[in-house]
């Protein structure tokens, strides 16, 4: 199998080994090798357990479901084809998340849109392109009928502009730490912070109505 | 500490990533400043709302099936 070469940008950021993989086997062979197997299931174990978290990212970044799976099936491809680089015992998840964005970097910005601009027309469509894809998963039906109950909250972390909706995507939404954000955004962990108590004020000022509609109380009582 | 000071470490409060001296000093600081503490409060619901309200999707089982058989057929 030919052997495919990293982007330039993921080879900059992204831990790669110092030698090439020793002991390839040829794709052609029926046997596969005792190390690819272990490598399979290391692989299966560490990395595609962290299937649901990467395809709602790039929901997230696509807003649309097939984009989704390509960018998520590529991701899996590279990160696969360079797992030896991944060092053990350190978040596969964030290695994941590092190598879909500069995928997705690399495939979409040049249609990408401007900062802070809300194409919500770009929303409906993803709603219907979701419910169009409503057969392949019980859940995906599911949850394509509560995203409609809450879709204002969808359309507010939307408005954002990039810079602030990735870094709360990243932490509310996936949970990652500072140092994990600012290693995946390539800004000081400063920046991370900063960003997110800007964002966080500005999606509170869209949210007001809804906090209200459904109990988030936004006096100094707790919320519910 | 100062409002000022307690605005940088806000979002790294609501997020429990602050050292244990600025987790007291912040603490501290919220006790006596009625708008400090309104805001830290705020920035809290916002992180919650977020985490309780968008929807988590599942990977289509398709999509699952293709990427354990790409671990199959490709050689790293």
């Amino acid at each position: 199998m030919k052997t495919e070469r990293l982007p330039e940008t993921i080879q900059r950021n992204t831990p790669m080994p110092a030698t090439p993989r020793k002991n390839r086997q040829p794709s052609s062979g029926k046997t596969v090798s005792q190390q690819e197997r272990i490598k399979q299931e290391e692989f299966q174990e560490e990395a595609v357990a962290h299937i649901n978290a990467l395809y709602n990212y790039a929901l997230h970044l696509t807003m649309n479901p097939d984009d989704a799976n390509d960018l998520v099936q590529e991701t899996y491809l590279k990160a696969y084809k360079f797992f030896d680089s991944f060092e053990k015992g350190t978040n596969c998840k964030a290695w994941l998340f590092k190598i879909l964005k500069n995928n997705y970097i690399n495939k979409f910005r040049k249609n990408a849109r401007e900062p802070g601009k809300v194409d919500y027309d770009l929303i409906k469509d993803f709603y219907h392109s979701i419910k169009d894809a409503q057969s392949d998963s019980e859940d995906l039906n599911a949850g394509y009928f509560k995203s409609l109950m809450h879709d204002e909250v969808y359309q507010a972390l939307n408005s954002l502009p990039d810079e602030f909706r990735e870094v709360i995507q990243l932490c509310d939404i996936e949970g990652f730490t500072y140092e994990e954000i600012a290693n995946m955004v390539e800004s000081p962990i400063g920046t991370v912070r900063s960003r997110l108590y800007r964002g966080r004020k500005l999606l509170r000022g869209k949210l007001n109505e809804f906090a209200k509609k459904y109990g988030y109380n936004t006096d100094t009582e707790e919320s519910t | 500490m100062n409002c000022k000071k307690a605005q940088a470490l806000l979002s790294a409060a609501v997020d429990g990533e602050l050292s244990l001296k600025e987790q007291q000093e912040f603490e501290a600081h919220i006790a006596k400043c009625a708008d400090c503490q309104r805001e830290f409060r705020e920035a809290q619901k916002t992180k919650n709302i977020i985490r309780e309200k968008i929807v988590r999707f599942k990977a289509p089982q398709s999509l699952v099936n293709s990427i354990i058989r790409l671990t199959e057929t490709t050689t790293g």
